[in-house]
């Protein structure tokens, strides 16, 4: 991490041939291609030679067919003719491209132009290939003993099958040259088409970790899209939209923090200059001392609420669960705020079954502050005079709680937002409150297992809290992991 | 008043604490790390001990806590820590504590607790019922009665009213009186309580008698008799 390179490792290579080719060399499916293509050179290369061996030895049996058939000629007129016959085939052959010759049982010639003494041959009338004239030619030729004791050799010159020979060798070279060429420009299409791919996503990364976090990785369109990398570009733009939305998440935690600790320093800080400048007597000193108290405590218990929030959603409460009644504990809730909603004239309509008990493991003190909350916010909002309505029953589904007051209601466009750390809606900015108490309260819901969220209503804001459970028992669905 | 030891490794904070202590009345021993404190609490003669709950170095305030129960010493202590999960508490408690306090607190929240324990310790014998001034409580029948006049109270009325009388004459904080009487741990400070107050001292403080319930500027109520 800290060694200086002017390129980092995730940067692509600037242009430039050289660079595209050491680009090429890295690409995964260009080494595949290449390797593939080295597979079918040695495949095509058995091919050809499998191709020569067989046609040249077919040009070969040709000859010496030729050779057999051409013995059965001379010998047809007999032994007699013989001599004759193979000068008067010299004769027809004045280039001697198929040379015969005639010797006697010495090995004597007696006819024919075969260059040089009889070679020593088997005279069973196989051919051979044989170079004579110091290696300047090279014959095809089958010795054949005669009943008289004579031998006729018979040859053709190979110089016709060398040259079929070097235009076959020649012509399967350049079938195997092409298509190399062919396998090779393949590949290099294929590599540099995943090099562009590659290089367009690092770019994409490249913007993604210079702080752009809108960016995505570049998608194919869905059709046809579905190799290895796009698989991964899915999943990796899926994990980028969470972190975006976690890091605005984070940062309006941090906005909302800067902005809801300010208002209070200022203040503080505004009294703490009005009693340097004009506080006469103890008494003012006093009067001054009190409210940075008060203002520093109310600091603290922001801190304080977030801490506990954090704490609340990281988990860490589980280890102090215990076997709670949440029935209970929304009696002793109701119980609790009655007063409150009295003084301000509101009606508590607290509503459930007498006999419906409310089992689940929790912390009750948790359980208690978050329907605190909840009914103090209620009784916040709603107008003097107004209702408040608890109910708390159980279907098939689980177990319900519903929070409905006859306030001004909370947008619809809101409803997700006041969950949110240091939301406060328009409506509440002037009452007092740090726009901590619904985050606490939906993080205590989601550690006990409830759903939560605001629901229309008539009037007035209506909270819906649900605990699934399964229809058969009385055990919570999803009871929050050890 | 009393004699507290204070064994709190933040020399800052123990300054605090001594002066908060002292000016409150109490006599108030420092000790800076954990073998010290515990040298301190099983010679010395204290009525109370503050403890942090972490401190660096070989012994922390709980393994100081538990090795003092071990060696028998029965003074009440106090637990002072920067974790409030409830956990954290339980294992306070469980070591041997006698309340736990997160930081931050306020100091009126430390000598009213400091005082309760200290309460705790000459304990009362059983009661059957209180007086104070012409009001009075008995348990036995459930009757409150002011200057002879019986006075109905609902249940959460009189569970608050015995908590006052049990524990009349000491500051004692809403966090206090609603860990009490209503039995759940709060670390919001509430107003809520003030209205619970307001409406038993409605009752049993009708026009025209001197009150005995009184407001302390700040955080607190104390029970008594009016001066």
């Amino acid at each position: 991490m800290s060694s200086v390179s002017p390129t980092k490792w995730w940067q692509a290579a600037p242009g430039g041939p050289t660079a595209l080719l050491h680009g090429l060399r890295r690409a995964a499916s260009f080494r595949m291609a290449l390797l593939f293509l080295a597979l079918y050179g040695l495949i095509s290369l058995l091919l050809f030679a499998f191709l020569y061996v067989q046609i040249s030895a077919y040009a070969l049996g040709r000859i010496d067919d030729w050779l057999a058939r051409e013995r059965n000629g001379l010998m047809r007129d007999g032994i007699a003719e013989l001599h004759a016959r193979v000068d008067f085939h010299a004769r027809l052959d004045p280039d001697n491209v198929r040379p015969f010759g005639l010797y006697d049982a010495q090995g004597r010639h007696l006819a024919g132009t075969f260059p040089g003494p009889l070679p020593p041959l088997a005279r069973d009338g196989r051919a051979v290939s044989m170079a004579v004239q110091d290696g300047r030619r090279e014959l095809r030729a089958a010795a054949f003993a005669l009943e008289n004791g004579q031998t006729l050799l018979l040859s053709q010159d190979l110089h016709e099958f060398k040259e079929f020979d070097e235009v076959l060798v020649r012509a399967l070279a350049s079938a195997a040259a092409l298509a190399l060429l062919l396998g090779m420009t393949g590949a290099a299409i294929i590599g540099r088409g995943s090099v562009r791919r590659l290089d367009a996503i690092t770019r994409a990364i490249e913007a993604i970790v210079s702080g752009d976090l809108s960016q995505r990785l570049p998608q194919r369109p869905a059709q046809g899209a579905n190799d290895d990398v796009d698989r991964l570009v899915i999943v990796v733009n899926g994990m980028l939209d969470n972190l975006e939305r976690l890091m605005r998440e984070v940062k309006g935690v941090c906005d909302g923090i800067a902005h809801d600790l300010r208002t209070p320093l200022a203040r503080l800080l505004a009294g703490l200059e009005r009693a340097q400048r004009r506080a006469g007597s103890a008494a003012d000193y006093h009067e001054a001392v009190q409210a940075a108290i008060g203002e520093t405590l109310s600091l603290l218990a922001t801190f304080n609420a977030m801490l506990r929030i954090s704490e609340v959603e990281d988990g860490i409460r589980r280890a102090g669960f215990t076997n709670v009644d949440l029935a209970a504990v929304l009696d002793d809730v109701i119980e609790f705020y009655e007063p409150s909603g009295e003084e301000k004239h509101l009606a508590i309509d607290y509503a459930r079954p007498a006999d419906l008990r409310l089992p689940l493991r929790g912390e009750a003190s948790l359980l208690f502050e978050a329907f605190g909350n909840l009914l103090d916010n209620a009784i916040k909002f709603t107008p003097d005079g107004g209702r408040i309505a608890v109910r708390l029953w159980r279907d098939d589904a689980g177990y319900a709680i519903d929070i409905e007051d006859t306030g001004p209601g909370i947008p619809a466009a809101e409803r997700e937002a006041v969950f949110r750390r240091f939301h406060r809606s328009e409506a509440s900015r002037h009452l007092p409150g740090n726009g901590l108490g619904l985050s606490l309260v939906a993080a205590v819901a989601r550690l006990h297992g409830f759903s939560i969220a605001i629901a229309d209503s008539q009037a007035g804001c209506r909270i819906e809290l649900r605990l699934p459970m399964s229809p058969n028992t009385s055990v919570p669905e999803r009871m929050p992991a050890p | 008043m009393a004699r507290v030891l204070v064994i709190e490794d933040d020399a800052q904070t123990a300054s605090e604490i001594d002066a908060a202590l002292s000016d409150y009345g109490h006599q108030v021993d420092l000790a800076g790390n954990g073998r010290d404190g515990l040298l301190k609490a099983v010679t010395g003669s204290y009525d109370v001990i503050v403890l942090d709950r972490m401190m660096p170095g070989g012994l922390d305030g709980l393994a100081v806590l538990s090795t003092l129960r071990t060696a028998g010493t029965t003074t009440p202590v106090l637990i002072l820590s920067a974790l409030s999960a409830v956990d954290e508490r339980v294992r306070g408690l469980r070591a041997g504590g006698d309340d736990y306090l997160a930081k931050p607190f306020d100091f009126i929240e430390l000598t009213a607790r400091l005082d309760a324990l200290l309460r705790r310790r000459d304990a009362a014998p059983a009661v059957t019922g209180f007086q104070l001034a012409n009001l009075e409580m008995d348990l036995l029948t459930h009757t409150v009665r002011r200057a002879g006049q019986t006075i109905d109270l609902l249940p959460r009325e009189f569970r608050l009213l015995e908590y006052l009388f049990r524990n009349a004459g000491q500051v004692l904080t809403r966090t206090m009186v609603f860990e009490a009487v209503w039995d759940y741990r709060s670390d919001e400070r509430s107003n809520v309580i003030d209205v619970h107050i307001n409406r038993l001292r409605k009752k049993i403080d009708p026009d025209g008698t001197a009150p005995l319930i009184h407001t302390l500027r700040g955080s607190g109520y104390v029970f008594r008799v009016p001066d």
